[in-house]
């Protein structure tokens, strides 16, 4: 997503972003802080992905429901009872604590769906190549080899079709052949490898520190979102830990309400962190349609 | 990063922040969900930390990655057949011919990169964790003689598909199930154990089948192969 401004930012604030709002999305069970959580997830991936987000949003209702129902379903904890289902009594306040599970479940798959879109997997070697510098390579192979032995397997069953296996008949014939054309592809692809390696070595592999493809800068622009979004999180967190998240559902509710200004400023700290790479999105298009608008 | 600083790291994964974690989340809200997740992702970062200390051979990571590759390419090869993952079967065939650390990584390193084309999700670390394990469950089999190097008895296709299939129904599946448990259930009770783990039975059975045949018809080329290359250049034993 090269038009999404976040996109465009160093990949270790990319993914200390997602990983703060994923975790802390999972920590609190608290239905406010849940809320916007889900808000902020649906608007970013709006952002990202335009009209076409809403087939996805849409999926999300049926999940929610779904979850929540199970949850009290398989809970019968909780002190006012609303109804009794297959002899087991449904609960208020399982009812809600699943609910609040439920749309932690949407956020956090929200979350990765955004993740998925602006943490590209070069985005994430690159990150990784200096802690985990031999697995980040392999998996920069992988991801190169997997599309490159999809085309490879494409031309050996066609190759086999010209012989007059077509590779369709009955089942049986269908995975003899499927089993035909991996094992002539993993043949090639070992004889691949053995090159490969042989090539890596003669270029002196291992002789000094491996560099990424994509140089990423650390801007200054770069730093005043990280120093925003850290400051973001540490008042959601300071919020957190004096107890402003605090729920407990069952056997009754005891949700902590949103009175006093730390409790407050967490919420707001809180949406304020998860809607940054919005804002930053929407400052840009806003700008774009001015910059039009005055040609 | 420093080679000691890696080790540092990985004693202190297992033996300071594995309990840390056991006793931390023993009280919070959401604890099964919370510290499986934390040890699952401290328990991968060892196992990497110790394959990157290794220092391995170029060769030894150019093969890792084209097992993997094709463990990920081989749903693309079966696609005529649906519902039929291989993945797992080719990761234990990895296991099988080079050893129990090189099953992980590539059933690790195949989930990960498969959840790149499915989507990454909560279920990312325990997909790269399950599929690791059954690689090297294969793997250690392997060693211990029960899972012949290259099949050529009838027996031996037979117990190779018993234990692809065993080993997907039994550890593999139940491990992603419990994710799923963990993820979408609030409390973890009878009912709702029973509940997930037998809605995820079916979808395990059929991924226990389609492991065993591909572990029973493929067993015997590939394994071969891998052999042959391992002879031939003296290369992962």
């Amino acid at each position: 997503m090269r038009c999404d401004p976040f996109s465009r930012c160093h990949p270790a604030v990319n993914f200390a972003f997602f990983a703060v709002a994923i975790v802390l999305s999972v920590i609190m069970v608290h239905p406010v802080y849940l809320a916007v959580s889900v808000i902020c997830a649906v608007l970013y991936y709006i952002a990202l992905k335009g009209h076409k987000a809403w087939k996805v949003i849409g999926a999300m209702i049926p999940l929610f429901f779904v979850v929540t129902v199970l949850n009290s379903l398989f809970n019968s904890m909780g002190d006012t009872v609303l109804f009794t289902l297959f002899t087991r009594p449904v609960t208020y306040e399982s009812l809600v604590y699943g609910a609040c599970i439920a749309a932690m479940l949407v956020a956090v798959l929200l979350w990765f769906l955004c993740y998925g879109i602006v943490m590209t997997s070069d985005k994430f070697t690159s990150l990784f190549a200096n802690v985990i510098p031999a697995l980040s390579l392999i998996l920069v192979m992988v991801l190169r080899l997997v599309p490159a032995y999809g085309k490879k397997a494409k031309q050996i069953a066609g190759a086999r079709q010209c012989i007059g296996k077509s590779g369709s008949g009955t089942k049986r014939e269908r995975l003899q052949g499927g089993v035909t054309v991996l094992s002539a592809l993993t043949d090639w692809a070992l004889e691949g490898s053995v090159m490969t390696a042989d090539s890596m070595r003669a270029r002196g592999y291992g002789a000094g520190k491996r560099t990424t493809f994509q140089i990423y800068r650390f801007t200054m622009h770069d730093g005043v979102i990280t120093v925003l979004l850290l400051l973001f999180a540490a008042v959601t967190i300071t919020a957190i830990a004096t107890g402003a998240a605090q729920a407990d559902f069952l056997p009754s509710l005891h949700i902590a309400a949103l009175r006093g200004t730390l409790s407050i400023c967490g919420v707001i700290a809180w949406g304020l962190f998860l809607l940054l790479p919005t804002f930053l999105h929407l400052r840009e298009v806003i700008l774009w349609h001015n910059l039009i608008y005055n040609i | 990063m420093k080679r000691s600083l890696r080790t540092g790291l990985r004693f202190l994964i297992l033996l300071v922040l594995i309990p840390l974690t056991l006793y931390l989340c023993a009280k919070a809200d959401r604890k099964y969900y919370l510290s499986s997740l934390v040890i699952i992702v401290l328990t991968l970062s060892a196992f990497f930390l110790h394959f990157e200390n290794r220092r391995p051979q170029a060769r030894e990571m150019v093969v890792l990655a084209v097992m993997s590759a094709l463990a990920v390419a081989s749903r693309a090869v079966f696609a005529a057949i649906p519902h039929f993952k291989p993945m797992m079967g080719i990761v234990m065939l990895t296991g099988i011919a080079f050893g129990p650390e090189a099953g992980f990584l590539c059933g690790a390193v195949s989930g990960f990169v498969s959840n790149f084309i499915f989507g990454q999700g909560p279920w990312t670390p325990w997909q790269m964790f399950a599929y690791g394990v059954g690689g090297l469950l294969a793997g250690l089999f392997a060693q211990w003689g029960i899972l012949k190097k290259v099949p050529a008895r009838g027996s031996d296709f037979a117990v190779l598909g018993i234990f692809g299939f065993l080993s997907i129904v039994l550890i593999v599946g139940p491990l992603l199930d419990t994710s799923t448990l963990f993820m979408m259930v609030n409390t973890v009770n009878s009912t709702s154990a029973a509940a997930i783990y037998l809605s995820g039975l079916p979808v395990n059975l059929v991924h226990g089948v389609a492991t065993l045949v591909t572990v029973v018809l493929a067993g015997r080329p590939l394994l071969e192969k891998l052999q042959r290359i391992q002879i031939k250049y003296g290369m992962m034993e």
